[in-house]
């Protein structure tokens, strides 16, 4: 969101009436943003972190709620690997994405985020396919990519305030009621 | 949120009594022996915590956990090894517990030791499930001529219960059960769509069964000065309401009330002194925690509320002349007879129907099946002995089911909740048994120069012969409501992690009360053999372990041995 049209919305909401306070607050608000958006990953290379941010988005879409690129999935993983992975869990998340890329080559491009949609979709599907294979086979090892960028995204997604507000409701404190019809939520909780 | 708390007398005069441990146990002796009259100095080797400002993560959203409040980081594997098996560890509660790297003990078996290391120990952290046991379990072990009896009844425990239920606030539903009296009872909560179906299907089918809504202690009206619950959900990060029962809501601020208490976290006991010529313990000695000097106190009494396991290293660490293997170790009991309830089993099935029904709130209770075997004539077993009983919930899972493929039509199915699931998970009584046992190994010590503690405990052939059933009867109740994919789970593995001793932590036994002093550490009043003015009333006097949770059984002993040991004082027997 740009400064202006960040200002038309809270000049709208606001019934028109907009004071300094406010208007520095949004701008403070939108610059912290495009700040946010300049995000430097830590443990990924700018192209790794892109290719995690596409690859999140394939897996939770923008729809009429926003995706994973918007809930900052890729920021999330960028923290479990830099902070949280201890060292092989990190090397088997990285070959992971290295296959990835490998894939993409076959089509003639330099990464996974060249392709259109549809191969990038096809590869995935292909992943996933080989995932369910291995677990039917019940092969010990390491667990297929597929699954941890999978299970990663789900966390990273729908534990954020986008995933946990917009797409799904935060189970309120207060009270609590045993039997409610589901019209009154309408959504999963979080 | 470690803070030094104006309440601390680094110089105390000689005291009344000593509590070692503010856990559950401890938190009501102090309670009870300062209401009492007497001067109480309570030692406690965690950090201070205070209650309300030291809930750091108290009501946080998921996404204000760097990690979304998940566990197993580097620092957990590396420092928490063992206090991240337990559900309850994650980023949200990772400053209560015990750093397992300064605190080690060694595992000669699987075992699970989970620890807090705070004021209140695990009184902040525990599932405040509550039980009565009923008077079949007081004479379980005379019955099958197992360990040693009971020295007490339940008629003589009844009105302790009372008297801790009407002070801490249980949450619960009257069901008339002799097994699993019903106790001084708060307005029960109330049960979802899936668990209604459930609870009416075991009415239909089984005359022996009875589904229940979870005993607990949380206030579902306020009570004492505390707060309703608000059903935020996860009560371990603390509740600053006091919604729930700890040590730090509710126990040690009546306490405090009387003006007699002295609290000095950060103090890790090492060991009782006792006194060859006096024939008594006269103080003990520990270890700042933080300058690791060892200094000594002095008290009239002793009450060991250090946890069973805790409680029990102390005394094997309190060696005389008189006492060579362990303080009152004349039975050789001490150390022995390490319980737990094994759990980890059960079955999972989806319930039918109700696509239109939902709940609101977070529900920090479950449901509770109570034990319906071995319980009379009809109910015996020929395959084991004893029986267990059943907790769980319905719910409909949300975004981390299993669901297939990715993409725009994956967020569409997890827009909406799964089908409702129910899960029964059963605990087991375990057998006191002299080959489950603790020593002291002295070629390890802990950050602070104490040897520490070699475990040895394994399931048994009673408690196998028991899981077989405890599986078994949870499929056939949930088939019974008419269950579809119902899977029965087991997470048992032999010599492995899953259903381990211990992780259950409700570890209990190792200074057993009975009524003979060569078989057993305490009498019928928690007061050692051969000490008489030490006392043990935590999780260590267990002479059997039943099947239900055992803190508010804990909490009743520790009164009425508090009782016991103020009027004794006040007659001079002391």
């Amino acid at each position: 969101m740009d400064r202006r049209t960040a200002l038309q919305h809270i000049t709208i909401l606001m019934g028109g009436t907009l004071s300094a306070s406010t208007v520095a607050g949004v701008l403070g608000g939108c610059s912290a943003h495009q700040g946010e958006t300049a995000f430097k990953p830590r443990k990924l290379s700018r192209g790794r972190d892109e290719l995690v941010a596409t690859l999140s988005e394939l897996i939770i879409p923008e729809t009429d709620t926003p995706g994973a690129r918007v809930a900052k999935v890729h920021e999330f993983v960028d923290y479990m690997l830099a902070d949280w992975y201890d060292k092989s869990e990190v090397e088997q998340f990285l070959s992971g994405l290295e296959d990835v890329e490998k894939r993409a080559k076959e089509y003639g491009v330099k990464s996974f985020t060249d392709l259109d949609m549809d191969v990038q979709v096809k590869i995935l599907t292909q992943m996933e396919n080989e995932a369910e294979l291995w677990h039917a086979s019940g092969e010990e090892g390491i667990v297929p990519f597929f699954q941890t960028i999978k299970s990663l995204t789900l966390l990273g997604y729908y534990t954020s305030e986008v995933g946990a507000t917009q797409e799904l409701r935060v189970n309120p404190m207060g009270e609590y009621k045993s039997d409610i019809p589901f019209s009154e939520v309408g959504r999963a909780w979080a | 949120m470690r803070t030094e708390p104006a309440h601390v007398s680094r110089s105390p005069e000689e005291v009344d009594v000593i509590v070692v441990g503010s856990g559950i146990s401890g938190g009501f002796a102090a309670k009870e022996l300062t209401e009492a009259g007497l001067n109480v100095l309570l030692l406690e080797r965690g950090f201070n915590l205070q209650h309300g400002a030291g809930y750091i993560t108290e009501h946080l959203e998921n996404w204000e956990f760097p990690a979304r409040n998940s566990s197993g980081s580097r620092l957990h594997k590396e420092q928490y090894a063992i206090q991240s098996r337990t559900y309850a560890f994650a980023e949200h509660t990772e400053h209560f517990f015990i750093n397992d790297k300064q605190s080690p003990y060694i595992e000669g078996d699987p075992f699970t030791w989970i620890r807090a290391d705070i004021v209140g120990g695990r009184s902040l952290l525990w599932a405040r499930q509550c039980y009565r046991w009923g008077p079949l379990d007081f004479e379980a072990n005379a019955r099958d001529g197992i360990g040693v009896d009971w020295p007490i009844r339940y008629p003589e425990i009844a009105p302790w219960y009372d008297h801790v239920e009407s002070f801490a606030g249980i949450t619960g539903q009257a069901e008339g059960l002799k097994q699993c009296p019903d106790g001084v009872f708060l307005p029960p909560m109330s049960m979802n769509w899936g668990e209604q179906r459930v609870r009416e299907a075991i009415d239909a089918h089984f005359d022996d069964r009875l589904l229940t809504i979870g005993r607990a202690a949380i206030l579902t009206q306020p009570h004492n000065g505390r707060a309703a619950c608000h059903y935020c959900g996860p009560c371990y990060r603390g509740c600053s309401a006091g919604a729930y029962f700890s040590s730090l809501s509710a126990t040690l601020p009546a306490a405090f009330a009387t003006g007699r208490l002295t609290l000095m976290p950060e103090c890790i006991v090492h060991s009782v002194i006792y006194d060859e010529n006096k024939g008594r313990a006269t103080g003990v000695r520990y270890i700042e925690r933080q300058t690791g000097n060892m200094r000594e106190v002095y008290a009239r009494i002793i009450f060991l509320c250090a946890s069973a396991l805790g409680t029990t290293q102390i005394m094997l660490n309190s060696t005389s002349s008189r006492f060579p293997n362990g303080l009152a170790n004349d039975s050789g009991a001490l150390g022995h007879y390490l319980m737990d309830h094994h759990f980890q089993i059960g079955a999972t099935g989806e319930i039918p129907g109700g696509e239109d029904r939902y709940f609101q709130g977070n529900r920090p209770n479950g449901i509770y099946i109570p034990r319906f075997r071995n319980i009379s004539p009809q109910t015996r077993r020929g395959d084991y002995l004893r029986g267990f009983g059943y907790q769980g919930e319905a719910t409909r899972p949300s975004w981390s089911r299993p669901v297939n493929g990715f993409g725009a039509e994956m967020k569409k199915v997890l827009r909406n909740p799964g089908k409702w699931e129910m899960f029964l998970e059963a605990f087991g009584e375990a057998m006191p048994r002299f080959d489950n046992y603790v020593t002291l190994d002295n070629s390890v010590t802990d950050a602070w120069g104490i040897p520490v503690l070699r475990i040895h405990c394994k399931w048994g052939e009673n408690e196998f012969a028991m899981r077989k059933d405890m599986k078994q009867s949870a499929a056939e109740m949930l088939d019974a409501a008419g269950a579809k994919n119902i899977q029965m789970f087991d997470h048992y593995t032999e010599g492995g992690l899953g259903a381990e001793p211990g992780l259950g932590i409700h570890e209990m036994g190792t200074a057993r009360m009975g009524r003979n002093p060569k078989t057993s550490v305490l009498n019928a009043h928690n007061q050692c053999h051969a000490v008489p003015n030490v006392f043990v009333t935590d999780g260590a006097c267990m002479t059997s372990s039943a099947c239900q949770n055992p803190s508010i059984t804990y909490m009743a002993l520790t009164a009425r041995a508090a009782h016991y040991a103020a009027s004794e004082l006040k007659r001079l027997n002391l």
